[in-house]
């Protein structure tokens, strides 16, 4: 919101306040300056021009030499605008001047070939408005030379202010005003009602119904006759245009100002186009089109607060106007609308016809509804000055039920209960008398503030207590050096996964952030995905059901970049829907946590001392049970292995606890890819990490190295290409006696030699026991027993011996 | 004059001896002592000129030397040669080293940890929550009225009537004091998401610690303590700072917390809109009507809250100017850090 400072002091003197004291002081009591225009310094180089001569450029059709008198010396311009004429005054910008509008200094320049010593300026130029049409002319009786925030009276500081949704109070001048003069302990000065009213009584003009006394609590009328409709007078046209409105006509600047300047919202409409005369506020019974004074026909969803004339509707109420009651130039007789509405109604039809105004911005947040009086007769006051019109005599305020002030208990202990600091009763109650409530000591400890109706934000003592705290300013609270912290347990839910992510970047895996919101197709490969109602682009429609796809993305773009090697992780939650229908509760879907690993491309590149390695199911394998063994996962889960396609895997491995699958992987299958646009093998493998982290993993415990000799014997066989290692290990251990500890392969290899699908599989078994030196001879026993039978079982023929 | 050179040679010898480390020093000696001109037959020369009487005793000092130094030469010679200090070895040590691969945890994690490490030193607990979340926890029990202009601090994204996707992790906060009498004292990180049109600066899904300590006593001046300590430790003990009035529907006082920009040390700059502060995070005191949702007594118990994003903070800290490369996963970014 733009707050002019010249404005502000017309209700609370500061002129003995630095202009930076006043920004510091708003900004650290929570209306956050954002901006600052300081006219007198941004404005300080330039001066009134007077345009002497003019020629054409000779080498350029558009541009003009201008002779420009600077009230010293005649100067060599050259001009761009088509507007310049000899004899204008205009705004001249000297060499070393900075052009507010993208900042550039002014330098002597040669303009095809003509020199050229400073500017004249246009308004965009110098912010004032967005006008690029021509330069700024200039009143021809100002003194060339003069500066020019002299001339245009622009020494204003035009603060940009945010202002949070509990404040409505302060979205106006006065309102901003009230805040400074608490800052500074000074005095709020309002303007005075100084009303001339004729004979005729407002009655016997116009007459006031409101039929939605929810929606619309007070509704004042007061009526303005034979008024002139022109263009406002300068200084009025000044005021609006420093805040970024664009000056209408009298009426409409009228009610404008006082909007910026005590904040309520006013329509002004023509008397004459109101049927009967009359005002009805009542709420739309059907679904409605109106056509508002911009000019747009609006469809108005069902109860739809409207202010209504004896036969149709006139306004939407809070937000617009309607065309057919406005104020046009041959308007005599005007009813000036001073209302207060429901906050929630107002704010239900803005966000349905997608249309936010200075009004509906204002009502929606809480307006006062006991400044509608004050309001009603400013305006008809300064339509009677700026508009020749005759104020009918009285007013029509219908107010079915007041709101009155609303009182609250302070205790002083409580505030510095809250805040750690005792602010002194004498300041607390100062405060918030400078704040504009009104207060009674009750007790020692306590007072009784009365909470003045332009302060909806103020309902409880705990609100009484932040404005205490922001005008005495949050600089004064301590801070203090000591904490206690209690010896109670302390816990972290993300301990796990960080222990997850240690092990995956260990193994050499670099973590990814995917979004969660996909395109419905990318977010259906893995499961039935929950849909957002408002999405904002069809490619993030849903909630991914697993990490998967998002990886595939991040694989893709990567390999687009060149980057063709990756090994990534991930860990994030999911989202599947597990009922039809809308989700009305959280037993509607199931959001879990997931980790996903994926490889592709390289495990090593060829470099000058290794052999390029293509990743496969065996580097997946190996690093998700290395990762399972870091997290003592281990020996606790069991795979299952599928050699045949699903949806997603040519084939694929799961592990299980118990029968319940915790994850599964494999290599992806070539459809799935092709989604993505990828073109080389991809292996993934995805955890439930919910479920994983709710198995309890083997506590760890030292086992002493071991000091007896291990005896290590290998044998191979070729086998039939069916058989399974698996199969064979599992066979072994049976089959072995007890001293039997490790069984490992070292050598698998199919050869044609070896006849029609056959391979060999080759075998290391490590014999040992930790309590005495075996025997050569009861380990050979042990090992020639185990050829004959894998011999047997398998049909099998030993190997090289 | 002989005697005296052979004093003066033995010394001078066993002085070089004691600094041999290479073959090549092996052989500076050997050319320097044993040599045809070395130091010793230069001795045996002067022994030509010495007078007859001498000679004999003269000659066998001499022979004396030569034994000894030529015996401890050989064994310094023996024991460098042996020692392998000076093998010659063909490898080309200049050539890269071989490539091992360690990956690393996403920038925004290890952004998270520093945080976490911080508030776990001041005696918080880490709590999780969901991400889609009930508009109950998201909005209702924070004080978000429906209706109320608050809510457009906050485009949220739905996934029905009553659900969404969580705007901030301040849901957990309740969740928390659901399960949990006072004292509760923990912070929160997780995603939340916005339903703001993507660009260089904002993106519709981000990263968020809030945090709560909820006892008996706790007041403002103990929010901005615990608070200060935190940035202090995170950004630097020299910091200065302010608390500024905002406004959250779920505290009351609510207040923004900021640093000075480190980038122009508070002069203003682009990156701090030419304030000189850098808004790090917002806080307050946990307003009353939040408590009631949870069943504490608001007279007895008071408490803190904050919450900060944590993409913000990294982009600052790393100079980054695009939100969106946190997402876009490319190696080549992943990979710095
Ligand atoms: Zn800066």
């Amino acid at each position: 919101m733009k707050i002019s400072l010249n404005w502000i002091k017309e209700f609370v003197d500061l002129s003995d306040i630095s202009t930076q004291n006043i920004i510091s002081k708003l900004t650290m009591s929570g209306l956050e300056v954002e901006d600052v225009i300081d006219q007198t310094n941004l404005y300080k180089n330039f001066i009134v021009g007077f345009v002497k001569e003019i020629e054409k450029h000779p080498n350029a059709d558009k541009l003009t030499i201008c002779k420009v008198f600077d009230g010293k010396d005649d100067l060599q311009v050259i001009c761009g605008a088509a507007n310049v004429k000899a004899g204008q005054k205009v705004v001249f910008a000297p060499i070393g001047t900075e052009i507010p509008n993208g900042k550039f200094l002014i330098k002597k320049a040669k303009i095809r070939g003509v020199e050229s010593y400073g500017m004249i300026c246009a308004e965009d130029e110098l912010l004032l408005s967005n006008d690029h049409s021509g330069i700024m002319v200039l009143d021809e009786k100002l003194d060339s030379g003069k500066s020019i925030t002299e001339a245009l009276n622009l020494n204003d500081v035009i603060l940009d202010i945010a202002i949070t949704p509990n404040r409505p109070d302060a979205l106006s001048h006065i309102g901003v005003a009230r805040d400074l003069a608490a800052l500074f302990d000074r005095d709020l000065k309002i303007p005075k009602i100084k009303l001339t009213e004729s004979e005729e009584i407002i009655q016997n003009l116009a007459a006031v119904e409101i039929s939605d006394p929810v929606n619309c609590p007070r509704y004042i009328a007061k009526v303005v006759k034979d008024v002139r409709i022109k263009e406002s007078p300068k200084w009025l046209k000044d005021k609006l245009e420093k805040i970024g409105l664009r000056p209408r006509n009298n009426i409409v600047d009228i009610t404008n100002l006082i909007l910026h300047e005590c904040g309520q919202p006013l329509h002004a409409f023509d008397l004459d186009k109101l049927n009967n005369q009359k005002i009805v506020v009542k709420s739309t019974k059907s679904e409605t089109t109106f056509a508002t004074l911009d000019s747009k026909e609006r469809k108005l969803p069902l109860n739809t607060l409207m202010i209504c004339d004896g036969k149709r509707e006139v306004a939407i109420a809070g937000v617009m106007g309607g065309e057919n009651s406005e104020i046009t130039e041959s308007t005599k007789n005007i009813l000036i609308e001073s209302a207060y509405f429901h906050p929630s109604s107002i704010r239900k039809t803005s966000k349905a016809l997608g249309l936010s105004t200075d009004a509906s911005y204002r009502f929606e947040r809480g307006t006062d509804p006991n400044i509608t009086k004050y309001a009603a007769e400013r305006c008809a006051q300064l339509i009677s000055e700026l508009a020749d019109g005759k104020v009918a005599k009285g007013i029509i305020d219908v107010y079915p039920k007041v709101i009155n002030p609303k009182e609250i208990e302070l205790r002083f202990s409580r505030t510095t209960q809250i805040l750690g600091y005792e602010v002194i009763p004498e300041k607390i109650k100062n405060i918030l008398s400078r704040l504009g409530l009104a207060i009674k000591v009750l007790e020692d400890d306590k007072l009784l503030v009365s909470i003045p109706t332009f302060r909806p934000d103020i309902e409880r003592e705990i609100d009484l207590i932040e404005e205490i705290a922001r005008i005495n300013g949050y600089d004064n609270i301590p801070t203090v050096s000591k904490i206690n912290i209690t010896l109670e347990q302390k816990t972290d839910e993300t301990e796990v996964d960080e222990k997850i992510r240690q092990t995956a970047t260990a193994l050499g895996f670099y973590e990814m952030i995917n979004n969660p919101l996909q395109s419905e197709e990318d977010a259906a490969l893995t499961g039935n995905p929950i849909k957002i109602q408002n999405p904002l682009s069809a490619d993030m429609e849903c909630l991914r059901t697993s990490l998967l796809s998002g990886a595939l993305i991040t694989i893709s773009k990567n390999i687009r970049q060149g980057v063709k090697d990756l090994k990534l992780f991930e860990i994030g939650d999911s989202f599947t829907k597990t009922a039809d229908g809308e989700i009305e509760s959280f037993n509607d879907f199931n959001e879990k946590q997931n980790l996903l690993f994926v490889i592709t491309g390289n495990t090593t590149s060829k470099t000058w001392n290794s052999e390029e390695n293509k990743s496969d199911f065996y580097d997946l394998k190996g690093l998700v049970d290395s990762f399972l063994s870091k997290i003592s996962l281990d020996n606790v889960l069991i795979d299952s292995y599928y050699s045949a396609a699903n949806v997603i895997y040519d084939y694929y491995l799961t592990k299980n606890f118990k029968e319940v699958v915790l994850g599964s992987g494999g290599k992806l299958q070539n459809e799935v890819l092709k989604q993505f646009d990828i073109n080389q093998d991809v292996y993934g493998f995805e955890f439930d990490l919910t479920a994983l982290k709710s198995i309890e993993s083997k506590p760890k415990s030292y086992k002493e190295p071991l000091k007896y000799p291990k005896i290590i014997r290998d044998f191979a066989f070729v086998l039939d290409k069916s058989v399974k290692y698996l199969d064979v290990k599992e066979f072994i251990k049976k089959k072995s006696s007890a001293l039997l500890k490790v069984i490992s392969v070292f050598d698998v290899f199919e050869s044609e030699s070896l006849g029609v699908d056959k391979k060999s599989l080759a075998f290391t078994l490590e014999y040992f026991d930790e309590n005495r030196t075996l025997t050569e001879d009861e380990v050979e026993r042990d090992f020639n027993n185990l050829i004959i039978l894998i011999t047997k079982e398998f049909n099998a023929q030993l190997r090289g011996k | 004059m002989l005697d005296k050179n052979i004093t003066e040679i033995k010394e001078s010898f066993y002085s070089d001896i004691k600094s041999v480390s290479s073959i090549k020093d092996v052989e500076d000696i050997r050319i320097k002592y044993f040599s045809r001109n070395g130091l010793v037959s230069q001795l045996f020369e002067e022994l030509k000129d010495v007078v007859k009487e001498e000679k004999p005793i003269l000659g066998k000092k001499l022979n004396l030397l030569r034994n000894e130094v030529t015996a401890y030469f050989e064994e310094v010679k023996d024991r460098i040669s042996s020692s392998g200090l000076n093998k010659e070895n063909k490898l080309d040590l200049t050539l890269p080293g071989s490539e091992y691969i360690v990956g690393s945890k996403h920038i925004l994690t290890q952004t998270l940890d520093e945080i976490k490490s911080i508030f776990k030193g001041l005696g918080f607990s880490v709590a999780n929550g969901p991400e889609l979340e009930s508009d109950y926890y998201n909005f209702e029990s924070l004080n978000f009225p429906a209706d109320h202009p608050a809510r457009d601090m906050q485009d949220t994204f739905f996934v029905s009537k009553d659900f969404l996707l969580r705007t901030h992790t301040t849901p957990v906060q309740i969740r928390i004091m659901e399960k949990q009498t006072p004292p509760v004292r923990a912070i929160m990180p997780g995603r939340v998401y916005r339903n703001e049109a993507v660009s260089a600066r904002s993106y519709c899904m981000f990263h968020q610690v809030d945090g709560i300590y909820v006892d008996t006593d706790v007041t403002f001046a103990e929010l901005k303590g615990t608070l200060v300590s935190f940035a202090k430790q995170f950004y630097g003990s020299d910091l200065k700072y302010r608390f500024r009035p905002s406004f959250f529907p779920f505290t009351e006082p609510s207040a923004e917390m900021d640093i000075t920009c480190y980038l122009c040390h508070g002069k203003g700059c682009k990156i701090c809109k030419n304030s000189g502060w850098l808004e790090i995070l917002g806080c307050g005191m946990v307003d009353p009507n939040v408590f009631k949702f949870v069943n504490y007594d608001s007279e007895r118990y008071t408490g803190y809250a904050f919450g900060m994003g944590i993409e913000r903070i990294a982009l600052l800290k790393y100079g980054i100017t695009d939100i969106r490369i946190f997402f876009d996963n490319d190696l080549r970014f992943l990979k710095q850090f």
